[in-house]
């Protein structure tokens, strides 16, 4: 698991994309930091977290993880990782590990918005930190779906959009039916804004990333009789 | 040290490989040779552990590849047909990778990488980016890739494909450096090639084992007849009457008439009997200035030749019933 997870790491910093991620997510950060604190006077960094998962993840999730898979399959260098004496569930846990880190990486900078507020008032640090719990949680639920949708194709577009499907279309169908709550990620990331930490949510999230972690080395070990 | 029992590989209706069986001593070099499409690749990846046959087992060294793959794989380095790389990695990285992901020991990577970058000949380019290096090198990288970890098996899956006359005379002689210390199945469809560096070779054409013997067996057993080629300069045109005199020889052709007068001939005759001395004997006799006079060796191009061309035929018979 760790050469794999070592390497992906290496290669998200060699090419362009851990930069462009952090760089874009910095971004969506700075905006909802001053549309929702500063413009609004408040110390409240629930609303920041809420719309940045909503909005940053929706970006950065596809350019983490389009080419996790798709890109090995694509270019046969699959082939030398399954003839590898390492098993699937390291591998696919190595790269799924790699996408994290980004995120951690991204969740840490993001501290200095709470650093800031404390220049204007006094903002409280325990909801703050389970807010970036919360964050991470669904982000690992986003990167284990993302992955999962690399698997299944050796086109990185094609499982880019798969990833931008998972995560919105479920907005839409909610004005349908509450029932769809249950595919909704951000259905899951109600409480956690507002500092709550919320058995049910951990336990939801937890769960999403676990079961699309299964999906993809189910994904994985069959390409070995199907191919 | 390989044994492929009975192995069968199935995809959906179409059968790529047939129920084929073969075994690989310890230090030997194998060639698989057969037309693009005949299954070679797919033997491969079966016993890389890469795809599953459908029937039939896979012993590498006494472990079965599907059922233990992780033991199995670990006495295997692969080298597969595309070449494939880590382009945005240096050489060194590339290969240190490689050897991590075959679970060599942290102290022993860095002495491992080196000695195998040594080995390889890719000292010179270690630390450039593997993107910007020339098809043989990444070819070479490809090798050090299979050879890191010392495997005990090699499996190259047609090394020099694509690669110019001197690369492929330096990948050759590498891989004949590497037969002396390791198991190596290569696969290729260019017959001087294997006939150069293996000690068997093992025939596939469509999914099925054609023939497994040595390159020089291969060569006897599909010559059953004798043919010595012959240029003349046969003014008084005698030649027509030889082969009443030569008892043995079961056909004289001419072959083609040449510019400066001479003809060229072939004569056939059965597989034990030998028609120079004859020849000499009797052509000066009959006032015929011998040129040039030589037996024809079959090649390994002509077993191949043969063997693929009466699977086709049977296969036309098959049809027309």
């Amino acid at each position: 698991m760790w050469p794999v997870f070592k390497k992906e790491l290496k290669t998200y910093f060699l090419s362009p994309i851990g930069y462009i991620c952090i760089g874009i997510f910095l971004l969506v950060f700075s905006t909802f930091f001053y549309m929702t604190t500063i413009q609004s006077i408040s110390i409240d960094l629930g609303y920041l977290y809420f719309y940045t998962a909503q909005y940053g993840l929706l970006i950065i999730t596809p350019i983490l993880t389009m080419r996790l898979f798709a890109e090995e399959r694509k270019n046969g260098t699959e082939q030398l990782l399954l003839t590898s004496p390492r098993s699937i569930t390291g591998i696919v846990l190595g790269k799924f590990l790699a996408a994290v880190i980004v995120i951690l990486i991204i969740l840490i900078i993001s501290f200095m918005y709470y650093v800031i507020l404390t220049f204007f008032g006094e903002p409280n640090l325990v909801p703050t930190l389970i807010m970036m719990l919360g964050f991470l949680l669904l982000a690992m639920a986003a990167i284990s779906a993302g992955m999962f949708a690399s698997s299944i194709t050796e086109n990185q577009i094609i499982s880019a959009i798969i990833t931008i499907a998972f995560l919105i279309v479920p907005w839409f169908l909610l004005s349908i039916s509450d029932g769809f709550s249950l595919i909704n990620l951000m259905s899951s990331y109600s409480k956690f804004p507002a500092g709550i930490l919320s058995t049910t949510e951990v336990v939801s999230l937890v769960s999403f990333t676990i079961m699309f972690l299964l999906f993809t080395i189910i994904v994985m070990r069959r390409r070995k009789t199907v191919k | 040290m390989i044994q492929v029992k009975n192995v069968t590989k199935k995809y959906g209706k179409f059968t790529a490989i047939d129920n084929i069986s073969f075994e690989v001593k310890d230090g030997e070099v194998v060639g698989l040779l057969g037309p693009n499409g005949a299954g070679k690749s797919t033997t491969m990846n079966m016993i890389t552990g890469y795809i599953d046959s459908t029937a039939g087992q896979i012993l590498v060294n006494g472990v079965n590849v599907e059922k233990r793959p992780r033991k199995a794989k670990k006495q295997i380095g692969y080298m597969p047909e595309s070449v494939p790389l880590y382009t945005e990695l240096t050489v060194k990285e590339f290969i240190k990778y490689m050897a991590q992901l075959k679970l060599v020991k942290r102290k022993e990577l860095k002495s491992e990488v080196n000695k195998v970058i040594e080995e390889v000949g890719l000292k010179d380019v270690e630390n450039k980016l593997i993107r910007n290096l020339s098809r043989g090198y990444k070819q070479r990288v490809g090798i050090a890739g299979a050879l890191v970890g010392n495997p005990k098996v090699i499996i190259l899956d047609e090394p020099t494909v694509g690669l110019d006359p001197k690369q492929i005379t330096e990948i050759r002689e590498l891989i004949k450096k590497l037969g002396k210390s390791h198991t190596v199945i290569l696969s290729s469809h260019i017959l001087s090639e294997i006939s150069q560096i293996c000690e068997n070779v093992i025939i596939i054409n469509k999914g099925k084992i054609v023939a497994i013997d040595t390159p020089s067996n291969l060569e006897k057993k599909t010559s059953n007849k004798n043919i010595i080629s012959l240029t003349v300069e046969d003014k008084k045109g005698n030649m027509d009457k030889i082969k009443d005199k030569i008892n043995d020889a079961k056909e004289v052709k001419l072959i083609k008439d040449n510019e400066d007068g001479t003809k060229q001939y072939q004569i056939i005759s059965e597989e034990n009997i030998d028609l120079r001395k004859k020849l000499f004997e009797i052509l000066p006799k009959e006032e015929i200035v011998i040129f040039e006079l030589k037996k024809e060796e079959s090649t390994l191009e002509d077993a191949f030749m043969s063997l693929i061309s009466d699977e086709k035929n049977t296969d036309k018979k098959e049809e027309k019933r």
